[in-house]
């Protein structure tokens, strides 16, 4: 997958997740304060971005997310690299 | 002080409405079938009655679907439908207005997937605990509801929804809230807890090829219990502020009673359920030749529905003859903690209607069966008071009086 379908995908995954937004106003820059996510909703949004795209992220790396992008960069920072593409 | 029942809701294997409910078990239908919502083939019980088409997006949005268990979700409907049917409760002050649920299992659809995910060392959902927690139904019911008042959870196995509503008629005696939303829910058709009790040799295995008939209590041929799922829910109020509110009054709950077997941690005992029963009718002040119906507790388990016939005979001596006993769970199998309160209700829509629903499966009765169960076939008589039993581990025994609004 490349960046820019990565970046179309979680903004699509995140406008699943969130209610009472305009799916056309999320963005990259959107953090999940206006979107609505309180603390316990980010916990249960990495929860099912982990199973969505397949990553795992790891604690002390996702407790400074605030926005989308912080989603984006870290799939995208850790995509299986080509010569160990068996399991995509 | 009078309390009366002014709202019901059901979600069961044969009707998800209390009209639907009530229909379907005047004409015995069968809500029992093959296991389908997991693979059940490695199971010796591969059995259910299992809620069909029912869709929590109907009511719940997916935040909310993804932080309740199927327990949870069906007491939430269960609840919707009493509140709606009793008019809403704007009346009262939430502050006064309480919950009092019983689940035997809690969320447990929640901590067997869980559980795996673990055991696979994958992470587990954020809401593992406070989706199986089993107060989260009663947390659940009164977030949405605004219920502010008491909020209390009962687990006594499979007796926990008819001490629920005996918690609930308690908290109205003693002036501790003006309304109670009270019930039970369960949701356990899962792989561990089949297998957990088909360790115990508590569930019928030898009808998983005509699941129809499997669940059979009080008939030659019965071999346990067959699973099942479900809430019920009633609210519950005193008599003079449901009359001055105009609220319309299913019956009385008249009387509550429980009794602890001390004894087994599994097994019947005929006097803990002569105790429980004897409680409930001295507690509605009434004698026992007022008692004409009994929702029977009426598993399908060979030593269970022996006792109980023996517990009735024992307390009613010679009426026990002319009470007319009804098993709710020869057509839904066993709900656990919500079996008292959807037995409740048909006992409350019994006493509505003059119709008793049958008890499914009755052909050929156990020699030592020999009350009158309604066999097959409803029945039609003008009721005025109906016992309601359920009998749990732990050796909990539970009745409950319920009666025509005026006695």
């Amino acid at each position: 997958m490349n960046t820019e379908n990565i970046e179309a995908k979680v903004i699509e995954f995140i406008a699943s997740k969130v209610e009472d937004v305009d799916a056309s106003s999320i963005t990259a820059a959107s953090e999940f304060e206006a979107l609505g996510l309180d603390s316990m909703d980010r916990v249960q949004l990495l929860f099912d971005a982990e199973e969505t795209f397949g990553v795992t992220f790891e604690d002390d790396e996702v407790k400074d997310f605030h926005c989308v992008k912080d989603i984006i960069d870290y799939i995208n920072n850790h995509q299986p690299s080509s010569s160990s593409s068996e399991n995509d | 002080m009078r309390i009366v029942v002014t709202g019901m809701g059901i979600v069961s294997p044969i009707g998800s409405s209390i009209d639907q409910f009530w229909n379907a078990a005047i004409n015995g239908n069968n809500g029992i079938g093959p296991i389908q919502c997991f693979d059940a083939s490695n199971n010796r019980s591969r059995i259910a009655g299992e809620i069909k088409d029912f869709d929590p997006k109907s009511f719940l949005s997916n935040k909310q679907i993804e932080q309740t268990d199927r327990f949870t979700q069906l007491a939430m409907h269960a609840a919707n439908q009493a509140i709606a049917d009793a008019g809403g409760l704007e009346y009262y002050k939430p502050r006064r207005l309480a919950v009092s649920v019983g689940s035997g299992m809690g969320g447990f659809a929640t901590f067997e997937s869980s559980a795996e995910r673990k055991l696979n060392n994958r992470s587990i959902p954020p809401f593992t605990v406070p989706r199986t927690m089993a107060n989260s139904a009663a947390a659940w019911i009164a977030t949405i509801h605004g219920l502010k008042g008491a909020n209390l959870t009962c687990s006594t196995a499979c007796s926990s929804g008819g001490n629920a509503i005996g918690m609930g008629l308690d908290l109205l005696r003693t002036g501790k809230a003006d309304a109670v939303i009270t019930g039970g829910a369960e949701a356990c058709v899962l792989p561990l807890t089949i297998a957990g009790f088909e360790a115990l040799y508590a569930l019928s295995t030898g009808y998983n090829n005509d699941p129809q008939h499997a669940s059979r209590p009080f008939a030659k041929g019965r071999d346990g219990f067959v699973m099942g799922e479900g809430a019920g829910i009633l609210v519950l109020e005193r008599e003079d502020s449901a009359k001055q509110r105009g609220a319309k009054i299913y019956a009385q709950l008249a009387g509550y009673g429980c009794a602890c077997d001390a004894g087994h941690i599994v097994a019947p005992d005929m006097d803990g359920q002569v105790a429980a029963m004897d409680a409930a009718i001295q507690d509605a002040e009434i004698t026992p030749e007022r008692v004409d119906y009994i929702n029977a507790h009426a598993t399908s388990t060979p030593l269970g529905d022996v006792i109980e016939t023996k517990a009735i005979k024992q307390l009613f001596g010679k009426h026990a003859k002319e009470i007319i006993i009804s098993a709710t769970k020869s057509m839904i199998g066993h709900t656990i903690g919500a079996s008292a309160a959807i037995g409740s209700i048909a006992a409350i829509m019994s006493l509505q209607t003059g119709m008793i629903h049958p008890t499914i499966n009755l052909d050929e009765a156990d020699s030592e069966c020999d009350l009158n169960y309604a066999p097959n076939i409803a029945l039609t008589k003008p009721l005025n008071t109906a016992l309601c039993n359920a009998f749990g581990f732990g050796g909990n025994n539970v009745s409950l009086v319920f009666s025509t609004p005026i006695i």
